[in-house]
């Protein structure tokens, strides 16, 4: 039965999920690159080694400070355990890799009214929060942006 | 065209009645020659070049006689010419007024070309003057800008006319003009509604030139636009490609012969599209009716959208499919349970291991299973059935695989996954076999084959399925406590993962060898670069003029505040934005009014806060404050003598030293000199002593608290420590 059918069931789907995580040592970006099966590293282009696993299906961005983004997960546990793979493989590669400072810093998800909407009434009413893309406003973004409470300068 | 006589030949001497400015004399002489005003009585000339309402003409070199003037413009401020006797035209203009004028003429003729009556073009002007007052001209190119500004009209007033066609005059590609158009929109909080494809249908139906029947073709046209919004056809696309579609349709409706090129040269979207918004009203039920139909009846059902019904489309497939696959399983559970018997019946017929067999069959123990109908099979292969045959060293090895229940949970799991994998093998088997098997299973055999590839895929799928089930079984449970670090060390917790899995991310040594050359091969380049940047840098510092270029990435750090005011109060302390703002106002701004006025005498910690309070606000209120800091200055100066020298710390020292700053300021007349030197030799006097002086400085603060208007209570936790104060208290002092 779908989630139609189940009252209980959540409606919205979890597609994406990025995640930081601070390995807490510097690393040779050469050096992985270059043992890792899963990595890619183009320095002139940018500079962090692209690493990518399987299980769960997410791909990863290294960088020499020891600073790592994962990213395509699709919760949050799958992205901490993607995030962990990852530090596990610098870790045999030989760094003292560690697992610092784990922070999920994007979640996109998609829901599904299963009624279709007006776009163009969407825009009207509700003009603060919705943009339409530069394609000829074919599409349309509804955003509502929910900040913390911490204050910057 | 207004006329400055500064020369002429006529000349005449009119009196006007009016006043002189100086003096007040009513005598004034207007010369028309020298185009002047002057009073006759103390002789200040009241003006100078006289606007007069005449044309005339000058002869130039080579005979060529021209009008005398300038031209004024009618909108855009024209400086008066301070310069005196000003023939100059276009000097002093400022940047803002040429662009205006630049914009407006660009607007005038882009605007000619799209044939836009005057009200858009001003329209679209004074847009252009908003976007220049926002500053969103900036970094974008005016015609652009200009661009945008038209189609906004066009939009707003509703004219058929489409980006596309603006970006036709201007060679610029229409997504560009689109940003930019979006862009301006938003700034300018102007909402674009969106536009209907009924105005363009005019227009479409000229240029495909139907002739005289041009007016029936667009109203049919017409009625099936309307017909595809209530249809939902037309949210979220392009209402060119609409359009096209109906007047191809309304075309062919009035046997006008269009076809499907020329209808999108006209209409400018892709074939593919065309035939998309085709298919669609096809789908439509209205699509059913004739033509005759059509024109008279109105279908009162709406159709969901195109893009709606495909989504349902879609999940009513995979619901199918899911459908399909529980009918797969329930197939294959009764497969495998036919299976279960044709494996008994095999086991029974099977010839049975002795010898070295037998004890080989009997180390296996668990994965019997899986080796024991392999071995099965390579003896019913070679060797025929011999279905009596039942040893009794056997049986216990045959009672062995017969019993799964007495296994463990995932042993339970294993052998399940093995059975499902040897049920495959089984059904090769079978099918190899043919006659062999008992009457039944043939008749499954035929239907095996079909559903062999399905079923290895399903099994695939199990056995994945089953992988996954063994990790989280091994995963003890890592959502106990979620907002717990479970390593707080920082230590990689290694739990869940497979470390073969790992092992497979990293290369061998033979790979990384074949990875390494072709990695140097790729980025040759960027290697050469950092070689030569080192060897640059290696040099310099030979030379010693080695720059050492960091990137100073000014990292921001989070104010974390409670409420708003303190918030404020951290971010103007960091911030330091002025030196002659009264802090303690604005600290006390969310404050509700009865806030304490007292100062509370005790407590080491708020008097050292206190004085500075009461020196920050001197650093604010240079006036008030004067007379204030002058008494403190001469009270400190008593106390410094009177006082017992003590051991000195730094920070009263600097304390000190800063109050002798301010009242070196402050008071000029007092002993500058004097003071810097008695006061860091003497013991400045610590905070204790100046506890007791607070009940006799009490006046000479109340003028500061008049001023300041509340009393000053830090709120303790929140407050830096006095060291840092002191140092930003220096340096806004400084300033």
């Amino acid at each position: 039965e779908g989630p139609e059918n189940d009252p209980t069931a959540d409606p919205t789907e979890s597609q994406n999920i990025v995640s930081t995580v601070n390995l807490g040592c510097p690393l040779d970006l050469k050096f992985i690159a270059l043992q890792a099966r899963n990595a890619e590293y183009n320095p002139k282009r940018f500079a962090a080694v692209i690493m990518r696993i399987r299980e769960p299906r997410t791909t990863a961005l290294i960088f020499s400070s020891g600073k790592m983004v994962c990213t395509g997960a699709k919760s949050e546990e799958q992205s901490r355990l993607a995030a962990r793979k990852y530090a596990r493989v610098v870790q045999k590669l030989g760094f003292p890799a560690r697992f610092l400072d784990f922070k999920i810093q994007n979640m996109v998800a998609s829901c599904d009214v299963c009624f279709p909407i007006r776009l163009e009434g969407l825009v009207l009413t509700h003009q603060q929060f919705s943009s339409q893309t530069a394609a000829q406003l074919v599409n349309n973004t509804h955003k509502m942006v929910f900040t913390s409470t911490s204050v910057g300068s | 065209m207004l006329k400055r006589n500064c020369s002429s030949s006529s000349g005449t001497a009119t009196m006007t009645s009016r006043v002189c400015r100086t003096c007040g004399g009513s005598d004034i002489d207007v010369d028309q020659a020298r185009g002047s005003a002057v009073c006759t009585g103390c002789g200040s000339v009241l003006e100078d070049n006289i606007i007069v309402s005449e044309v005339q003409f000058v002869e130039g070199s080579g005979g060529v006689s021209s009008a005398v003037g300038q031209f004024v413009s009618a909108d855009g401020p024209v400086k008066a010419p301070l310069l005196g006797s000003g023939f100059h035209t276009g000097v002093g203009k400022e940047s803002r007024a040429q662009t205006l004028q630049n914009g407006k003429r660009q607007i005038q003729q882009l605007g000619s070309q799209l044939q836009l009556n005057q009200h858009c073009l001003d329209t679209a002007f004074n847009f252009f003057k908003l976007v220049v007052s926002k500053h969103l001209t900036r970094g974008r190119r005016t015609e652009h800008v200009i661009a945008a500004c038209l189609y906004l009209v066009c939009r707003t007033e509703g004219t058929p006319h489409m980006l596309l066609d603006l970006s036709d005059l201007l060679q610029v590609n229409v997504y560009i003009l689109g940003k930019t158009f979006l862009l301006l929109a938003r700034e300018l909080c102007i909402n674009a509604p969106a536009i209907d494809p009924c105005l363009y249908i005019p227009r479409f139906a000229h240029m495909l030139e139907f002739g005289d029947k041009n007016h029936e073709v667009s109203m049919t046209a017409l009625r099936l636009v309307q017909r595809m919004k209530r249809d939902w056809m037309h949210t979220g696309r392009r209402p060119s490609g609409l359009c096209g579609a109906a007047l191809l349709v309304a075309a062919r409706m009035h046997k006008f012969r269009r076809s499907v090129k020329d209808v999108i040269g006209v209409v400018k979207v892709c074939q593919t599209t065309l035939r998309k918004r085709l298919t669609e009203f096809e789908d439509t039920p209205t699509s059913q009716l004739t033509i005759d139909e059509f024109m008279r009846v109105d279908l009162e059902q709406e159709c969901d959208p195109p893009s709606f019904t495909a989504g349902q489309h879609k999940v009513k497939m995979q619901q199918l499919e899911q459908e399909l696959a529980r009918k797969l399983d329930e197939v294959e559970g009764e497969i495998s349970c036919y299976k279960e018997e044709i494996e008994t019946e095999l086991e029974k017929s099977r010839p049975k291991l002795r010898g070295i067999y037998a004890a080989y069959a009997k180390e296996m123990g668990p994965s019997r299973t899986t080796a024991g109908p392999i071995q099965t099979r390579s003896h019913i292969s070679t060797t025929p059935p011999e279905p009596e045959l039942i040893h009794p060293e056997d049986e216990d090895v045959l009672s062995s695989p017969s019993d799964p229940e007495d296994k463990e949970g995932d042993d339970a799991d294993l052998q399940a996954a093995a059975q499902r994998l040897t049920q495959d093998f089984l059904c090769q088997v079978i099918q190899e076999e043919g006659g062999r098997a008992p009457q039944e299973v043939e008749t499954e055999g035929a239907g095996l084959p079909a559903q062999g590839a399905s079923l290895a895929s399903i099994l695939g799928n199990a056995s994945l399925g089953l992988q996954e089930s063994f990790h989280t079984f091994n995963l003890p449970e890592p959502d106990q406590n979620p907002d717990e670090d479970p390593s707080p060390s920082g230590e990689l917790d290694l739990e869940g993962i497979d470390d073969q899995e790992i092992d497979k991310y990293i290369l061998n040594e033979k790979e990384v060898e074949v990875k390494t050359e072709l990695w140097t091969k790729q980025n040759a380049d960027y290697l050469k670069e950092q070689k030569e940047k080192e060897e640059r840098i290696t040099k310099e510092k030979e030379q010693g003029t080695y720059k050492e270029k960091k990137k100073k990435y000014k990292k921001r750090e989070q104010i974390e505040a409670a409420t708003a005011g303190e918030a404020i109060e951290k971010m103007l302390e960091r911030k330091k934005i002025s030196s002659k703002i009264n802090y303690d106002v604005l600290r006390d701004l969310n404050q509700p009014a009865g806030s304490p006025a007292s100062e509370p005498p005790g407590g080491a910690g708020a008097a050292p806060r206190k004085r500075l309070s009461r020196r920050r606000r001197k650093a604010g209120d240079a006036n008030a404050e004067l007379s204030a800091g002058a008494t403190m200055m001469t009270k400190r100066f008593r106390r410094l003598i009177s006082s017992t020298p003590r051991k000195k710390t730094a920070a009263p020292q600097v304390e000190t030293a800063v109050v002798m700053e301010t009242a070196s300021e402050a008071v000029p007349e007092a002993p500058p000199a004097a003071l810097p030197g008695p006061a860091p030799a003497e013991a400045p006097p610590p905070v204790e002593t100046e506890e007791e002086e607070e009940a006799a400085e009490e006046d000479c603060v109340s003028a500061l608290r008049l001023v300041g208007g509340r009393s000053t209570t830090f709120p303790d936790p929140s407050e830096p420590e006095p060291e840092p104060t002191n140092a930003s208290m220096f340096s806004r002092l400084r300033l």
